[in-house]
């Protein structure tokens, strides 16, 4: 298991133990060490106020509800990453019931979205790839952000968040590479 | 890439890739064979095109809120997304529109805050909520109720706090669900509306409006204590109405209301004495025989009784005097009251929730009464009705399990909304435990034999609306379980064990009926539900599932339903008939209007003992209350300033002011002061003050407001999401006095509160 898949579970986890097993899985291969966590159940416990509930959610998962206007799900931004997934051919399995645009999809579609890039290079697939990363890039950092200071945050939590971003930031960095190629190429 | 295909516009008009052949190469390449991905699948459709452009899906919803208006909604849904609502053009009651706060219902199922999983809280009011799957929930909560069962022997120490949240017909299939269990306790009543429908119950025989959209007739309406230009803002269109044909609009509040501005004349009462009011216009139209002799002498009782009573206890003086209202006035506006034929008065909710609140809509009704207009198109005395609601109530009427115990003997529910009597009187050897919604608080703490030991909470908050808060936080310590079902956070669920995600209105299907206009609509699914939320009708079958499971028997409610078909079980011939429908599925067309006249009691046969309108009614005696419409005083103050706590505008008792868009218009609570007030307790505009009594406090800015009479302190009753105001904390639970003949318990005296004020 990669990195990111790893992060992509961590943020679906329903329990403790889901969290703690995902949250293992990275590698290490970020800079950061990861912080020991003694007491799980406290993680769960944050991880909820920031992203599951009931209370309103302290750092919201999905990107609509830092790019829309409205600050709501299922508008735009999810009906466009949405459109991202089926230009790949995919979709939700919680079409309708999850929103599109939850970071643990996104990072899904990323992973996908990769493997397609190394399979076949072409430059259809290299602009969907940089407009997804382009999108992600636009709200990750807000939705960091919002993680890193929320009144419940906690070191674990904080940690799968700078890795997200430490990822992001090389994903971006080959996106730079492409999006100067492709200026010179104009 | 340039800055402007950054901006979410672009994005959703996004690729210029062209799909089909981008797809085709990746699938001759195999590519989409392995992809590494493990939660998104390939498309299942064949072309997976989204289009954008185009024709939208419409369903069918109504606003099912316990608001006048029961707005029918007209819902555009593509992609299986709520694309945005409107009004359904169909009724001419909404006439294409919505309100405020109805406008924002595409916000519900979006909102990122919404509740979305079944949830395990870790010591109530802690925070430390865990997920749970639907199972593990079910099976806490059937534990805990068959350990009930086990323990006492009966299930009386389950007891269900439901209201008017959600007020589809189908959502008394959670009344049904307590059934299913056994004899449970049931907190039974309203809060709402009591002491006016037992006042119209003991004068005609029956609470019935006439049509609201008939107030284009009247010349001469009087709104008597209810802003409807906040809280039907639909019927406002029919008083303008009136009013450019000719009418007079009088409105009659303590408040100056948003409704008073708009009105031709505006009577600041002293609070509680609309009784004393309404019979001093009686005297004097009495007096100087402007009443309708014929009229009375043909369809009513008691009437001389109620002269005699008038002439040896009222004045228009006196009747000045405990208003407030001038005696001059009050002369003036009986006499055009009396003249206009027909002129009508809209009895508003607040006025009886008071100690003397039955008594003055008493002494309203019998104004309209003695004047002829009742049963006149243009006329009546408006309050509500239920005409509309001759449901099957098939979710409702659900059967205890063989062997279930409860309270010996056959006790009725009664409830404003309890029509069907359930169970058939021979076989019935037990019943549930009835205790007053009204006193919640009070009637968890007494209950020990056997002790409340769980509650279920369902469309509603008791945090935010039942009386005395610092009770309710005592009485909920004696619970061993709370389960709420809910939309939204907020202070119950705060206070619970267990908190289960209940669909919003696009999610699930019922049927909603008005208690003010004659429109009846269906409620269709326009998406699927979003997360994992289920009706309440599929939570009961959900928990009867998992009763099942543990004790084969233990619960009746069907295990599987299909709450499309429940709908559909609802109606009845009488429906068809009465709304011109051949089917429910006519409704997919738009909302039906009742064929009935739009006058109440226009065959003038009233359903009272004596069939004709009682203006001495042994019935009332008979309930503990006078005969005649007589005056009743209003409660002994209890502290130095009376408070006031009526409905906001931008909200509906404690629903929609949590959601963005309220907030935007009303990010927080104020206490409305008058400035003469403020000037003696040295408060200026925007300082913090305190509102407190012998049971709690309030503590908010202050606004100084002339709105407000100038002995009374006005707070918007509410709860903000991030915002511990709660104008409960100094509301007592002090009945008023009717509501127990029809509803089952007396109303509460809502508005008669007392409290002091200071500067934090
Ligand atoms: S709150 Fe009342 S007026 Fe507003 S949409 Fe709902 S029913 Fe209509």
């Amino acid at each position: 298991m990669n990195d990111i898949e790893a992060i992509r579970d961590f943020f679906l986890a329903g329990d403790a133990g889901k969290l703690k097993r995902s949250y293992q899985q990275l590698s290490g291969s970020f800079e950061a060490t990861p912080p020991v966590v003694e007491d799980w159940q406290e993680v769960e416990f944050a991880f909820n106020r920031l992203f599951v509930g009931p209370a309103a959610l302290e750092a919201p998962p999905f990107s609509s509800v830092y790019l829309d206007a409205q600050g709501l799900v299922m508008g735009q931004t999810t009906m466009a990453v949405r459109q991202m997934y089926a230009a790949l051919g995919l979709e939700s399995p919680w079409k309708n019931s999850l929103p599109d645009d939850h970071i643990s999809l996104e990072l899904d579609a990323a992973l996908a979205m990769n493997h397609v890039l190394k399979k076949l290079g072409h430059s259809e697939i290299q602009e969907l790839h940089a407009r997804f990363m382009n999108h992600m890039t636009r709200w990750v950092p807000l939705f960091a952000d919002r993680v890193l200071t929320a009144p419940s945050r906690h070191p674990a939590i904080n940690h799968v968040v700078l890795c997200l971003s430490d990822w992001l930031d090389k994903q971006t960095c080959g996106l730079k590479n492409y999006q100067s190629a492709r200026e010179e190429k104009v | 890439m340039s800055t402007t295909e950054n901006t979410p516009e672009t994005q959703a008009g996004i690729c210029p890739l062209t799909r089909r052949r981008f797809m085709k190469g990746l699938l001759a390449a195999g590519v989409l064979a392995n992809l590494p991905c493990g939660l998104l699948r390939p498309t299942r459709t064949e072309a997976g095109e989204i289009v954008y452009a185009g024709d939208y899906e419409i369903f069918r919803n109504a606003c099912p809120r316990n608001c006048y208006d029961t707005c029918s909604i007209k819902t555009y849904v593509k992609d299986g997304v709520v694309q945005f609502i409107e009004g359904a053009t169909e009724s001419t009651f909404t006439r294409g529109g919505l309100c405020v706060k109805g406008y924002g219902y595409t916000r519900r199922p979006y909102s990122p805050d919404r509740i979305k999983y079944p949830m395990v809280q870790e010591g109530r009011g802690t925070g430390n909520w865990r997920r749970v799957s639907w199972d593990e929930a079910m099976d806490r909560i059937a534990k805990k109720i068959l350990q009930i069962q086990e323990k006492d022997g009966n299930l009386l120490g389950l007891a269900l706090s439901k209201y008017s949240g959600n007020f589809g017909i189908t959502n008394y299939g959670i009344e049904g669900m307590m059934s299913s269990l056994g004899y449970t306790t049931r907190l039974t009543g309203t809060p709402c509306w009591p002491a006016g429908i037992d006042a119209q119950n003991f004068d005609m025989g029956d609470m019935w409006c006439n049509d609201p959209e008939d107030m284009v007739h009247a010349r001469y309406v009087i709104l008597w204590g209810g802003n409807a230009a906040w809280n039907s803002v639909h019927s406002v269109k029919y008083v303008y109405e009136a009013k450019r044909r000719g009418a007079k609009i009088v409105v009659i509040d303590p408040i100056m209301t948003q409704m008073a501005a708009k009105a031709d004349e505006y009577w600041q009462i002293r609070t509680s004495t609309d009784g004393a009011l309404a019979l001093g216009m009686a005297r004097h139209i009495l007096d100087n025989k402007l009443y309708d002799r014929d009229w009375v002498m043909a369809n009513s009782v008691g009437f001389e009784e109620f002269a005699s009573y008038l002439r040896e206890n009222v004045t228009v003086e006196w009747a000045a005097k405990e208003s407030g209202v001038p005696a001059t006035n009050i002369i003036e506006m009986a006499e055009e009251f009396a003249t206009a034929k027909p002129a009508t008065i809209w009895i508003g909710y607040g006025l009886q929730r008071h100690v003397n609140g039955g008594a003055a809509v008493r002494a309203i009704d019998a104004l309209v009464a003695m004047t002829g207009n009742v049963g006149k198109v243009g006329g009546g005395a408006r309050y509500g009705h239920l005409r509309t609601w001759g449901f099957n109530y098939h979710a409702l009427l659900q059967k205890q399990p063989e062997g279930a115990k409860g309270v010996p003997g056959k006790a009725e529910v009664k409830g404003d909304f309890h029509f069907a009597g359930g169970n058939d009187a021979a076989a019935v050897s037990y019943s549930d435990r009835i205790l007053n919604i009204n006193k919640t608080a009070q009637v968890i703490l007494d209950a020990n034999d056997p002790p409340i030991r769980m509650l279920w909470v369902a469309c509603k908050n008791p945090f935010s609306q039942d009386f005395d808060r610092n009770k309710m936080v005592k009485a909920f310590e004696k619970l061993e379980m709370v389960v709420t079902v809910d939309q939204f956070f907020n202070e119950t669920v705060n206070m619970s064990d267990i908190v289960l995600p209940v669909t919003t209105l696009f999610e699930e299907w019922t049927i909603n009926a008005s208690y003010w206009h004659y429109w009846l609509s269906i409620n269709e699914r326009a998406i699927q539900p979003m997360y994992e939320t289920k009706s309440d009708i599929q939570i009961a079958a959900t928990l009867s599932k998992k009763m099942n499971a543990l004790k084969p028997g233990s619960c009746t409610f069907p295990t599987e339903i299909d709450s499309k078909e429940w709908m559909t079980k609802e109606f009845n011939q009488g429906i068809y008939d009465l709304f011109g429908i051949k089917s429910w599925e006519d409704l997919k067309k738009g909302p039906a209007k009742a064929k009935m006249p739009s006058a109440a009691w226009h065959d003038l046969k009233f359903g009272t003992p004596s069939g004709k309108y009682e203006f001495k009614s042994e019935l009332a005696a008979e309930w503990g209350n006078k005969a005649l419409p007589e005056y009743v005083a209003p409660r002994e103050k209890t502290d130095k300033y009376r408070v006031l706590t009526p409905h906001t505008k931008f909200g509906l008792h404690s629903q929609f002011i949590n959601l963005d868009w309220s907030e935007e218009f009303n990010p927080k609570p104020f206490v409305y002061v008058h400035p003469q007030l403020a000037a003696e307790k040295n408060i200026k505009d925007g300082d913090t003050v305190r509102v407190f009594n012998s049971i709690g406090e309030v503590k908010t800015t202050a606004k100084l407001s002339t709105v407000v009479p100038s002995d009374a302190i006005l707070m918007y009753e509410a709860w903000f999401r991030n915002n511990p105001y709660n104008v409960q904390n100094v509301v007592d639970d002090t009945s008023s006095d009717m509501g127990a003949y029809k509803t089952g318990q007396p109303g509460v005296a809502i508005h008669d509160q007392f409290a002091d004020l200071a500067k934090v």
